[in-house]
């Protein structure tokens, strides 16, 4: 059963996606934006949270300000019949934010990915040597960060009213089609 | 950062208040005034300290598709691929790593046609094999928790 997204909850996702206004009344001006009453609003958000749409409300921190300067991706090569253990047990270290298993490709077998944070590089390097003597995984890939390219919060619904996320197949056909001039289309469209 | 900019961090972390003024409450919780608290939240998002306040959502749960995906370029078309991948919507972070895919990024997508074609329009404008793309979507969730322990 796929879940259908309704209109009210389209322009709840659109006045919250991007983050408060810099506002001691947040709900408030969302609502506002969104056109619902405040009551609503958190109404809404108290039932996603309830129904795990909605993971957290508070503060996103800038990790390497708050003392976190080290992070890194490590992908694990896990036995199959042992990812349930192994991926319980990386995610019991409390160094990991992030921990998933994930598809394999034919010419990348990597199956448990981890986001595993520290002081410093060293501490990260430590971290993922315990990790791996812990779960007897010793087939793993640190990938180092070595630059941000891009780092937004998602897009659920696009803000002109004309068009939202849902238009977008629709709207992109021509440029796939022509994909040389993708970037070109990519500016000008208003989606 | 000081011992309350820390006691604050920890508290804005977890169950931001649903209520018509979330930081009255917080400020209670606190014992400190609502008019510091706003201060100094207000002085750590100028910093950068907080990169923003807000909610963060479930995107399968609210039926959204998403993936980890990356891309095997040679060095010299690394600023191009940034640009390229960087200007999809879809695309909320993107990373420069040291492997042979080299650049990883996150796609959350309305479906995973989309997410399929927007990975295709990135492979064709940047003549790659179909080997040197790869989507990897969640199987199995083992945690999420994104939250720091801001210790001093």
């Amino acid at each position: 059963m796929e879940y259908q997204i309704s209109d009210i909850d389209k322009r709840i996702l659109a006045a919250l996606q991007g983050g408060f206004a810099r506002s001691q009344t947040p709900y408030k001006d969302a609502a506002k934006q969104a056109g619902i009453p405040t009551e609503q609003l958190l109404a809404v958000l108290k039932d996603w949270k309830d129904h795990g749409k909605l993971r957290r409300i508070g503060s996103i921190v800038h990790h390497e300000k708050v003392g976190f300067s080290g992070g890194a991706m490590v992908a694990w090569l896990v036995d199959p019949e042992h990812v349930e253990r192994v991926g319980t047990t990386l995610a019991g270290f409390k160094e990991v934010s992030h921990a998933y298993e994930r598809r394999t490709a034919e010419n990348w077998p990597y199956n448990v990915y981890t986001m595993v944070h520290g002081t410093d590089m060293q501490a990260v390097k430590k971290t993922v040597e315990r990790m791996s003597e812990t779960s007897a995984v010793s087939d793993y890939r640190i990938l180092n960060t070595e630059r941000e390219l891009k780092k937004v919060p998602p897009t659920y619904i696009m803000n002109d009213p004309r068009c939202t996320m849902l238009d977008a197949r629709t709207s992109r056909n021509s440029s796939i089609e022509n994909p040389g001039s993708s970037i070109e289309k990519e500016e000008e469209q208003v989606c | 950062m000081d011992e309350i900019d820390s006691r604050i961090l920890r508290e804005l972390q977890h169950d931001f208040p649903l209520s018509e003024r979330p930081y009255e409450v917080v400020a209670e919780r606190l014992q400190i005034s609502t008019k510091q608290l706003w201060a100094r939240v207000q002085r750590m998002l100028d910093e950068g300290v907080i990169r923003r306040m807000g909610a963060s959502f479930d995107s399968n749960k609210l039926g959204f598709s998403s993936t980890l995906a990356a891309v095997s370029v040679e060095p010299e078309l690394v600023e191009r691929a940034a640009k390229v991948i960087g200007q999809f919507h879809e695309v909320t972070h993107n990373y420069l790593r040291n492997d042979a895919f080299n650049i990883w990024f996150t796609l959350i997508a309305v479906d995973e046609k989309r997410i399929e074609s927007v990975l295709e329009e990135i492979r064709t404008t940047l003549s790659l094999e179909k080997a040197a793309v790869l989507n990897l979507p969640v199987k199995r969730l083992f945690k999420l928790d994104a939250r720091f322990d801001v210790s001093k």
